[in-house]
């Protein structure tokens, strides 16, 4: 890991600390050993009040790359998560997470949890990624709807 | 024949993108070529005149393989008409590296500098964005100039207060790096402020991608003059260079970069629309770059004649398939007696239905499961038709690694033939200098080495049209005499070419001229017979 890679991340974690949005958590994993592991996070993304899914904590991990920030966190929510713009092997399709997008060096921890989280009731029709959600939302609103809430209650808060 | 069509198809698709640089694009292409007006002949035939201009020092380049300037129109001023004189569309074209393409593109910017008002710098931004093409920017500018400053990172919503470009303090706190003590930042109108260190860094990771670099907070983009600042050298030309191999792969059909390994040439087309001429005549349109490399500017295969884009691609497809899967097919499956498609057995069942006719048949005898009567392992013919089942197979195979050895053959004869010409050039020296003779009349040995090499290469390709043809018709068999006169005299000039006496050398010299012009004419010869056959549909490459 690059000195840039892992200071970068020492101070991402003080700031997370100092200062995050409600309902959320973030965590560095341990090693095997006992030691932190600061290129690989747990965190937590509340849903939104007023929305399907308010009832939910989602669990994702993120990954920070050797050439962070260069290159942006590869952000995974379990396989199979049941959203228009999640692959089926979990990972998040959202354009700040994107190098040839909309990434930038100086995007935080914050800003990805916050983006993350508004990608949730908002997706995009326009970027499928998996087939069985993109599909409901597209044709079939009502179950698409039913889909989420019962998806929310499994991560129940 | 339907896949002249597909071939041909999209070739004029995106002319309007075509960027002329400096030449007239031709767009008047006679519109109905007799298809009988041409003369057997594919194009590859090697001038004999040789080209007195530059013969010499020049390590980088193979000189005994110059071609004479005058052949494949490599001056796109000489010659006028669309065709030459033997019915073959003409080509005109440019051999250019990414460095002058660039140049050329700066040139053009003092001409569309007065539309924009703006440095440059900004115009560059913008070409880049646009992938190069004058035509877009400027149909979106015209439209709505606001937007496009947005869109190319040239203006931010809000501007703050301050200058632009390499700032110095006694203390400041990057938030890339989270270092304090930082001296040196970076800045740009949108205000965002970091250390001259985290931009290098970033700077470095994207100038291989080619796009617009933008502020590592936002989107504005940073010009050529802050990357090379920022960074204190002239990184922007590398970040430029990578811009245009994307644009070159944008226009692929205007761009091709020469096939050849560490050739850095790039050949572009100005009359592309003669291009789509090419396959119906069941021709390929042959380039040469500066290095000399000849290759198809179509299929970017090396000059394939006889055969045409079509069968070269079929055959190499055919290589890489059958190299690696032959074996296991031929272990683990059989064909089906009725469409000949390839069925691996995976379960135990000896009664196989095939997935692809529906045609049922006995595992064991290969033979209508309708006959069985029922019965398992019935099978009374069993040793004799298993044996003319996997005969069958086997004459297919044997068909192909025939006709593949000799290919494979030659191909390494011709690179042999590659190094033989590097030591004919050390003779011709040595003759200029031992010998007192002038550099003219030593030029039948680099012009024989050409010829070899030309020859070659057509007898390489002649044995896929070989293959796809039909061995029946009579035609064929005049081909495979026409391909047997010229191994013969191929092989007459190569051990012609061995000879390393200098003395020898230019007693034969009659000799090496007759012997070069007669593998040209048998050259020739079967490129035109091969042309033919595959005009007549008797050559036909199959899936």
């Amino acid at each position: 890991m690059s000195s840039l890679c892992l200071q970068r991340l020492q101070e991402e974690r003080k700031k997370w600390r100092k200062d995050h949005p409600f309902g959320f958590f973030a965590k560095p994993c341990k090693k095997p050993d006992g030691t932190m592991n600061l290129q690989k996070w747990e965190a937590g993304i509340p849903g939104r009040d007023g929305t399907l899914w308010k009832d939910g904590v989602f669990p994702v991990t993120i990954e920070y790359p050797d050439d962070y920030p260069s290159k942006p966190p590869k952000v995974k929510f379990p396989a199979g998560f049941y959203h228009p713009n999640i692959y089926p092997s979990g990972t998040v399709c959202l354009s700040i997470l994107n190098e040839d997008q909309d990434w930038r060096p100086a995007i935080t921890l914050k800003q990805i949890a916050l983006g993350i989280q508004d990608l949730l009731d908002s997706p995009n029709p326009d970027s499928p990624a998996q087939e069985p959600a993109w599909r409901a939302f597209s044709k079939n609103k009502k179950e698409y709807e039913r889909n989420v809430i019962e998806q929310a209650k499994k991560y129940t808060k | 024949m339907g896949y002249t069509d597909t071939l041909g198809a999209d070739t004029d698709e995106d002319d309007d993108e075509s960027l002329d640089l400096d030449f007239e694009s031709d767009s008047d292409v006679v519109d109905d070529l007799d298809d009988q007006s041409f003369s057997p002949d594919c194009g590859s035939d090697v001038n004999d005149s040789s080209d007195t201009s530059s013969f010499g020092n020049d390590v980088t380049r193979s000189t005994f393989l110059e071609y004479d300037s005058k052949m494949d129109n490599f001056n796109p001023s000489s010659g006028d008409g669309t065709y030459d004189s033997d019915g073959i569309p003409k080509l005109q074209y440019n051999c250019l590296t990414t460095d002058q393409i660039y140049g050329l593109m700066v040139a053009r910017l003092d001409r569309i500098q007065p539309i924009f008002q703006l440095s440059h710098g900004d115009i560059i931004v913008m070409l880049q964005k646009y992938a190069w093409s004058e035509e877009r920017l400027l149909e979106d500018w015209t439209e709505d100039q606001e937007n496009v400053l947005i869109a190319c990172g040239l203006k931010v919503e809000k501007v703050l207060d301050g200058p632009r470009g390499i700032q110095t303090h006694s203390d400041f706190l990057c938030h890339i790096c989270c270092e304090s003590n930082k001296q040196k930042t970076f800045r740009l109108e949108c205000g965002h402020e970091y250390c001259v260190e985290c931009y290098e860094h970033y700077i470095k990771d994207k100038v291989p991608e080619g796009k617009i670099i933008t502020c590592m907070s936002c989107s504005l983009a940073l010009k050529n003059s802050d990357i090379d600042d920022i960074l204190g050298d002239s990184s922007s030309l590398t970040l430029m260079k990578s811009s245009i191999k994307g644009f070159i792969q944008k226009h692929s059909k205007h761009y091709r970069w020469c096939p050849f390994v560490d050739c850095n040439c790039i050949i572009q087309i100005s009359n592309i629309s003669s291009l789509a001429e090419f396959p119906r005549l069941h021709l390929s349109p042959y380039v040469v770059c500066e290095n000399q490399h000849r290759f198809c500017f179509k299929c970017g295969l090396e000059v394939h004649a006889p055969g045409d884009c079509h069968v070269a691609e079929q055959w190499v497809k055919l290589a890489q398939l059958e190299c690696a899967n032959l074996n296991w097919v031929l272990k683990n499956t059989k064909e089906c007696p009725k469409c000949g498609v390839n069925i691996e057995k995976n379960g135990g069942c000896n009664h196989m239905t095939c997935q692809s006719c529906g045609y049922q048949f006995c595992w064991i005898c290969e033979q209508c499961w309708t006959g069985h009567g029922g019965g398992f392992y019935e099978c009374t013919h069993f040793k004799k038709d298993d044996k003319q089942g996997s005969a069958d197979t086997k004459n297919s195979l044997r068909k192909y690694t025939f006709y593949y050895k000799l290919f494979s053959e030659h191909e390494n004869s011709v690179k042999l033939d590659w190094t033989l010409g590097l030591t004919v050039e050390q003779k011709v020296k040595a003759l200029q200098e031992n010998m007192g003779i002038s550099w003219i009349e030593t030029q039948f040995l680099s012009e024989s080495i050409r010829a070899l090499i030309d020859g070659r290469t057509v007898l390489k390709w002649s044995f896929p049209v070989a293959y796809y043809a039909d061995p029946s018709h009579n035609l064929t068999k005049i081909f495979v005499d026409n391909q047997a006169l010229l191994v013969s005299a191929v092989e007459d000039l190569s051990k012609l070419l061995q000879i390393k006496e200098p003395q020898n050398i230019i007693d034969k010299k009659l000799e090496f001229y007759n012997r070069a012009r007669f593998v040209q004419t048998r050259g020739k010869a079967l490129a035109g017979c091969g042309r033919d056959l595959l005009c007549k549909g008797i050559c036909v490459p199959f899936k």
